[in-house]
């Protein structure tokens, strides 16, 4: 078993931030034709991606969240102890993109910084590594950065994932807090899935692969939807009983933003009420595991005002997140908002430094 | 909150429908010869439709394995009978 409850800590502020062009997949129909694109759109539930120049990357996106919560939040960038970047779309092989990144933010000696390739199950995990760091002690605030830039993954050719896939970065700040209650983590992988979503080359396996399929992304969709039907509903019930919580406790259920018809068949398995589990495909696409913290800024508003006509508005916001997918990996926090956690959400404009 | 599966027995016609409503074809269009290649619907996303369906209905797993391997209508029904979800 890998289940953690986890005190002590709390999240001040979340986010992200998404590149300003927007991609119509209904201007796709010339390339892909007319009814395959209708099809994609209905099932996956994407109407519009944004999709980030070709000089912009994850670590660029992530930069401009962390400075947007920074300034806002009004933390001294010498406060700041600890750094995770999460990214399987990092900018080099090495240096690790959390030293760039720790550079251009302008932040102090004294501070933790690595990277960790995980990709859709990247928020749980770097959650529970930053509360496990705060929980050590030593460590004050740690900034999670997670970003990815999927469309630049894809094989132009291939409609079901050019079609899907959108970018976005994201920024959570989170802090040492004595009273903060439990927040409870489960973490799983199935190595044996590995070739089911692959980039075969670029790696130290195959550095300049002679097939060019091998530069991009393949999807085997059927194994995916078999393990995310198998695993997610699963990873929901565990958290649950884990947390000594029922489907009805829990506010809003946060999922990886993968695919709307897998979402929905999972959420009608687990009988999770539709107005709980908020949706952004359409104008986002799948971006991938920042589509968590990108879900969570578009629908926290909304998620609160069903709360509150719940007859619970003083109260924080129970939040399951749930990651799942390449790895495979897959695992889940749940976690309270307080009604006072920034919230932000900006268009990326190409901010280089902090000044 | 487990689904708990459903364990009456298909008959033909039913299967038969289930295989038409999953891959969008016409149902009187849909019989055991059918192939693959011929049925515009049978292509990633009819796969994920019968999958879902099957999981919804029976609690039962097609496998991407399993289902490459399908040429025609028949082998489905085979995969039926073979899982006990279908009358002989």
């Amino acid at each position: 078993m890998s289940l953690s409850r986890i005190a002590g800590f709390r999240i001040a502020g979340i986010s992200t931030t998404v590149p300003p062009t927007i991609a119509e997949n209904a201007d796709c129909a010339e390339q892909f034709g007319a009814v395959e694109v209708r099809k994609v759109m209905a099932m996956a539930g994407v109407r519009q991606r944004r999709v980030a120049a070709a000089d912009v990357t994850s670590v660029d996106l992530c930069f401009e969240a962390a400075v947007a919560l920074i300034d806002k939040l009004g933390w001294e960038r010498d406060s700041i102890t600890g750094l995770i970047f999460v990214t399987q779309s990092p900018d080099y092989f090495l240096p690790s993109s959390s030293c760039v990144l720790h550079q251009r933010l302008g932040l102090g000696s004294d501070c933790a910084a690595f990277d960790v390739g995980l990709g859709c199950s990247g928020y749980p995990y770097g959650m529970y590594l930053a509360a496990t760091m705060l929980r050590a002690g030593g460590q004050q605030r740690i900034l999670l950065l997670h970003g990815e830039t999927p469309s630049k993954f894809i094989a132009t050719e291939d409609h079901t994932t050019t079609l899907l896939f959108g970018d976005a970065g994201s920024a959570t700040a989170l802090e040492s807090s004595a009273h903060a209650p439990e927040s409870f983590f489960a973490l799983h992988t199935d190595g044996t899935g590995a070739e089911q979503l692959i980039i075969r080359g670029g790696g130290f396996r195959d550095r300049t692969p002679t097939d060019p399929r091998h530069r991009h992304l393949e999807m085997d969709g059927a194994a995916i939807f078999n393990f995310t039907v198998k695993r997610v509903p699963a990873l929901i019930e565990e958290t649950l009983a884990f947390a000594g919580l029922a489907v009805r406790d829990i506010d809003s259920y946060v999922f990886h933003q993968s695919n709307r018809f897998i979402m929905l068949h999972i959420a009608k398995k687990c009988g999770l009420p539709e107005d709980r589990v908020p949706l952004i495909l359409e104008h986002y696409g799948n971006s991938g595991g920042p589509s968590v913290p990108l879900t969570l800024t578009q629908s926290i508003n909304q998620s609160r005002a069903t709360r509150a006509a719940h007859g619970k508005a003083d109260l924080p916001l129970r939040v399951m997140m749930l990651g799942y997918g390449v790895g495979l990996s897959w695992g889940s926090v749940l976690t309270e908002i307080d009604n006072d956690v920034l919230i932000i959400h900006t268009d990326y404009i190409g901010q280089q430094k902090v000044n | 909150m487990t689904i708990e599966p459903k364990t009456q027995l298909l008959t033909l016609p039913q299967a038969l429908k289930m295989i038409a409503d999953a891959l969008n074809e016409p149902v009187d269009a849909v019989h055991p010869e059918r192939t693959r290649e011929s049925m515009v619907g049978w292509d990633s996303m009819g796969v994920l439709m019968l999958t879902a369906e099957l999981d919804d209905r029976f609690g039962v797993e097609l496998a991407a394995d399993d289902s490459r391997k399908m040429q025609s209508v028949n082998d489905i029904l085979e995969f039926l009978r073979a899982k006990k979800l279908m009358q002989d």
